[in-house]
């Protein structure tokens, strides 16, 4: 294990019947690192991360956590560890404060929960009840249970999702400091943006898979110094031969479609020719380089929002 | 005409998947029935009670027992002293006593048994005023004859209980329709779903009207039969005045859901809110306890709550309790014509969008 | 400790703050106790109803006899007057008017009126009644089997109850009419009228009423109800919501979790049993002792009882409505089999076997013979046994089949 890696998986394997929900996941978590499994809805990321918090157990596999080989979650790894629930939730009528102090009160040490509510920006709602609280609150304050106790390792299962794009950069933000103290943070999303923001390392995973690694740039670099041309065409149009034999096109739906090239000037050029040749208008054209969503559709011909 | 039959077969299929509803409508009124039947069968008067009794000798007891015999005491057990008759009574082996000594009749109870001495006491008063005409050798002069006008003669109070829990029945049936269905349905965005469609809010409530109307005839009959079957209670049903009251009440109580759902900030706590109501009005409507035996502000309360004349009206329906025609009518009309008028206030408040 | 200590204090919070909650485990209770100690609290003592009824006397006698019909209207009449020391009287009078010769007809229309719930009763005093009252004055030496007897027709609403109570007190009257009758024949010496005295035994308290009957049981009510119904519903609820998973990933074991969370019950029922006492002594003068070791063991074990049957509810449930469902059912049997309210007579064996085997009855009987309000059905050995041994029951059920999370 690498000197650094506070956590390391090794061969999880998780069936459901013929479901294999983890199949063979192998990755390391490192210190002061955001580490992100990325995937789309029912990849495995969260029976992955539920198998890490205790929730669940594995059909087989090795988990290093801190050093320690462990089969299940103990208790003592509990107390050095924060977990945000995918959608988990507060007795609706408790105070916010009362919710931090309660769970302060199930670790050895904790920080204030005073502390707590200005880290996570809720100090003016802190004698609000739970069921007053707006998504992205509610979702702040289960970050700040997440980290109450100080933990050395977080688990952030999809913190970002069903919250509109404020919340969603409250949240970020929140997120990118914990790195600065030493934590390793290991998040799931199916948002790129939320991937290639945050985090240092990401894990593509697809069917239970794991289906690329590394950085975002590393990821994004495999698909060559390619660039990207979006552009909205009629379902039913056939793109010409010449621009289809040279480089790579996907359709997705509402006629988006998107093509790699290696060669901007000249897809361009045959694009417009085509266009003006053909009477098939070109909307919404855009150019830029290539992201994750793009890898992943590389690699499984998908997008990952679904 | 197919849209309704539609909802109409949806609607009874949610009805019966909903193990609440179908509970409290189905389960409760009969449960009821048959706890409160086995219970009361054995109480009422106190006509199998136990009297002990101590005639300080040397005076004779005769006619003191012959009275006694004559106010239908089941059994005397005579003790030779007053210690000995309050041993007996401490230790429940008779449930009041009596001790004479000439010139004094003394009645002795068990403080500890509250609820069954008001029964005893009622005993010795009837005692002790045939007894003070006996002691001199008189028998009462005045035989009182008491005849029943109307309603059921001997009607007791499980007699009276079981149109007053048919008439809950119905009121549960018709509220949570509203303000529990309804309600919940507004609550999980369905009625959104709905209302953009091209049916229209009063096909969909009047598929609500009819699966609730036979859902209550089956009930309301199951109770019924129950009660005549298990227990022999002795009902004179006007066939008539039964549809008619139930088919005006279940529009009632459906408008009386309607305000609670309209009261309340929430659509999930519409059914709290019913809940809690229903079960306050069923203590002060006269259903459990005799309207009469309540304090005064409570009987005036009482004339207030809708449950209060529809227990009446289903007493009078059965047979049990007589009340003037007109009143009956005049019962169901503001039932039926409640019902009705909320009906539009209903249905806006189904094809109104929910402030988020 | 921190932990149970913050998680007592986390049950009690949520309980008392939702208002549903605090109604059906604080109000109703009190409600309840309110209602039945200002219902039952009378009966018994003379009623403050003032009884709309009719008197008819169809026997006009002959002139120069005494007309006793008279004599019977007359003593209605005057208990229709408003009494010296301010009270409403007891009657509220409806008579022909003087002069009014068709008696028979005032007489059919007041049966109407009764009929209809407007008249409690109505007298008749019938053709020949004066005849028939010196007949029998004449025969009254005790002949045994002697029939004589004048007839006084009392007519009554079925099914009102109020028409029975008045019949009752109609009944009361006429034995004082007839005393005095009697005595104004000369063939009654008012001298030696039979003197009735009152005694009570069986307690060191003499003054034991209804609302001392009552209070201990609606402390057994108000437990059972919060046991029946918070238990399942805040840990079914907590556990399909995820509230509980949230707690199974931090070091936070279930034992630790029970132990917090069975405090915050007892805290939840040592509230309840204080506000119903509080109610009891101060509004209605309850002075049952339940301060004693005795009654106290059996309040605690009821609070322990009950919450042991809530996580039986909670291990039997698979989802929240079924969990409540099952609380809703079997919520009217247990509390009305168990002799809280109504004393239990005779039954069939179906019900006496629910009612045998309810710890309610047990706790029930328990607490009040320990209290001094009633005598015991059972041993003590018995009413502590049968609750015991549910608790265990239900701890090993719940053990073994409840799920502290969802879908694992």
């Amino acid at each position: 294990m690498e000197p650094t890696a506070l956590m390391k998986v090794s061969n999880l394997i998780k069936h459901y019947g013929d479901v294999h929900a983890v199949d063979d996941v192998s990755f390391s978590v490192p210190k002061a690192e955001v580490f992100t499994l990325l995937g789309p809805n029912g990849a495995g990321k969260t029976t992955t991360l539920e198998i890490l918090e205790g929730i669940r157990e594995a059909d087989s596999g090795s988990i290093e956590i801190f050093g320690q080989r462990l089969r299940h979650i103990d208790r003592a790894t509990k107390e050095r560890i924060g977990v945000l629930l995918q959608e988990g939730n507060f007795e609706p009528y408790l105070r916010v404060r009362e919710v931090l102090t309660l769970f302060a009160s199930f670790f050895r040490t904790a920080r204030s929960p005073a502390e707590m509510l200005k880290t996570i920006a809720l100090e003016e709602k802190a004698n609000a009840f739970v069921k007053t609280l707006s998504g992205g609150q509610k979702q702040r304050l289960a970050i700040g249970v997440a980290l109450i106790n100080d933990p050395e390792l977080v688990f952030l299962d999809e913190p970002t999702t069903g919250l509109d794009p404020q919340a969603r950069r409250n949240i970020w933000s929140i997120v990118s400091n914990l790195t600065a103290s030493g934590k390793a943070i290991i998040l799931t999303t199916h948002y790129m943006e939320e991937a290639e923001t945050l985090s240092q390392s990401v894990c593509i995973m697809d069917h239970g898979k794991v289906i690329a690694e590394g950085s975002p740039r590393e990821l994004t670099a495999r698909l060559g110094r390619e660039t990207i041309v979006d552009f909205v065409a009629t379902e039913d149009c056939e793109l010409p031969e010449a621009l289809s034999s040279s480089c790579e096109s996907v359709r997705g739906e509402g006629g988006l479609v998107s093509v790699r090239t290696t060669d901007l000037v000249a897809t361009l050029g045959r694009l417009l020719d085509w266009s003006r040749a053909s009477g098939v208008p070109l909307t919404e054209m855009a150019v830029r380089q290539p992201n994750l969503e793009d890898v992943f559709l590389s690699l499984t011909g998908r997008r990952l929002r679904t | 005409m197919t849209a309704f039959r539609a909802l109409l077969r949806s609607e009874l299929r949610v009805f019966l998947r909903d193990k609440t509803s179908l509970t409290f409508t189905f389960l409760f009124p009969l449960l009821f029935i048959v706890i409160f039947g086995y219970l009361m069968g054995g109480t009422g008067s106190a006509g199998g009670s136990k009297l002990g009794l101590v005639v300080a000798a040397p005076v004779d007891g005769s006619r003191l027992q012959s009275v006694i015999a004559e106010v239908g005491v089941a059994q005397v057990e005579r003790y030779a002293a007053s210690g000995d008759l309050e041993e007996a009574i401490d230790a429940r082996d008779v449930d009041f006593g009596a001790a004479w000594d000439g010139a004094t009749l003394t009645f002795v109870y068990d403080v500890r048994r509250t609820q069954e001495n008001f029964a005893f006491e009622e005993l010795a008063r009837g005692i002790a005023a045939r007894f003070d005409l006996a002691n001199q050798g008189r028998r009462p002069l005045l035989d009182v004859i008491p005849v029943v006008e109307g309603g059921e003669a001997g009607a007791d109070w499980f007699t009276l209980v079981v149109p007053g829990i048919l008439a809950f029945s119905i009121l549960s049936a018709g509220l949570f329709a509203v303000a529990g269905h309804v309600t919940s349905m507004k609550q999980r965005r369905l009625l959104e779903r709905l209302v953009v469609t091209p049916m229209s809010p009063v096909a969909f409530l009047a598929a609500i009207v009819v699966v609730r109307l036979g859902v209550v005839f089956l009930s309301t009959l199951a109770t019924l039969g129950t009660a005549v079957g298990l227990f022999h209670v002795a009902f004179h049903m006007s066939w008539l005045h039964y549809v008619v009251f139930v088919v005006a009440a279940t529009v009632g109580t459906m408008g009386l859901g309607t305000v609670i759902a309209l009261v309340v900030r929430q659509p999930s706590s519409a059914s709290s809110l019913a809940n809690v109501l229903s079960m306050l009005m069923l203590f002060v409507s006269g259903v459990y306890f005799p309207i009469e035996i309540m304090p005064s502000f409570l009987r005036a309360l009482s004339m207030a709550m809708p449950l209060r004349h529809m227990a009446d009206a289903m007493r009078y329906t059965t047979g049990v309790m007589d009340m003037s025609e007109l009143r009956f009518w005049v019962i169901c009309g503001t039932l039926l014509l409640g019902g009705l008028a909320l009906l539009p206030i209903l249905s806006r408040y189904v094809v109104r969008a929910e402030r988020r | 400790m921190r932990g149970i200590l913050c998680l007592a204090r986390a049950y009690l919070a949520t309980a008392l703050r939702e208002r549903i909650t605090l109604f059906w485990f604080l109000v109703f209770p009190l409600f309840l106790l309110a209602l039945l100690a200002a219902i039952f609290g009378n009966v018994g003592q003379t009623t403050s109803l003032t009884f709309d009824i009719a008197v008819v006397n169809l026997d006009q006698g002959p002139a120069g006899r005494v007309d006793f019909g008279a004599l019977v209207a007359g003593t209605f009449r005057e208990l229709s007057q408003p009494g010296t020391s301010g009270k409403d009287p007891l009657f509220r009078l409806h008579e022909p008017a003087v002069g009014d010769v068709d008696a028979a007809a005032y007489l059919a229309s007041e049966i109407g009126a009764l009929k209809v719930g407007k008249r409690a009763a109505v007298v008749e005093i019938p053709v020949g009644f004066s005849d028939a009252l010196v007949a029998a004055a004449g025969g009254s030496a005790v002949v045994e089997g002697a029939e004589a007897t004048a007839r006084v027709i009392v007519h009554t609403s079925g099914g009102r109850t109020s028409s029975d109570m008045a019949l009752d007190i109609i009944e009361e009257v006429l034995v004082g009419v007839d005393k005095q009758i009697l005595a104004q024949l000369g063939l009654f010496d008012a001298a030696r009228t039979v003197v009735v005295g009152r005694q009570e035994v069986g307690s060191e308290d003499r003054t034991l009423g209804y609302v001392d009957f009552l209070v201990p049981g609606v402390v057994i009510m108000g437990f059972f109800v919060a046991g029946l119904f918070s238990v399942p519903g805040t840990i079914l609820f907590g556990r399909e919501r995820r509230i509980l998973r949230a707690y199974w990933v931090t070091p936070l074991n279930v034992p630790r979790f029970l132990a917090g969370f069975s405090l915050g019950h007892l805290g939840l029922c040592a509230l309840q049993f204080a506000c119903v006492w509080l109610l009891g002594r101060f509004a209605f003068g309850a002075h049952v002792n339940l301060f004693q070791p005795l009654p106290m063991l059996y309040l605690v074990l009821s609070m322990v009882t009950f919450l042991a049957l809530g996580f039986l509810v909670a291990a039997l449930a698979r989802t929240p409505n079924a969990g409540m469902a099952i609380a809703n059912i079997v919520n009217m049997p247990m509390m009305f089999l168990g002799g809280l309210f109504y004393p239990t007579g005779s039954m069939p064996p179906a019900l006496r076997v629910i009612m045998m085997a309810n710890p309610v009855t047990y706790l029930a009987d328990g607490l009040r013979a320990s209290a001094g309000v009633s005598t015991a059905s059972f041993p003590v050995a018995v009413s502590l046994g049968v609750p015991c041994a549910w608790i265990v029951g239900c701890a090993i059920v719940a053990s073994l089949q409840l799920k502290w999370d969802v879908g694992r």
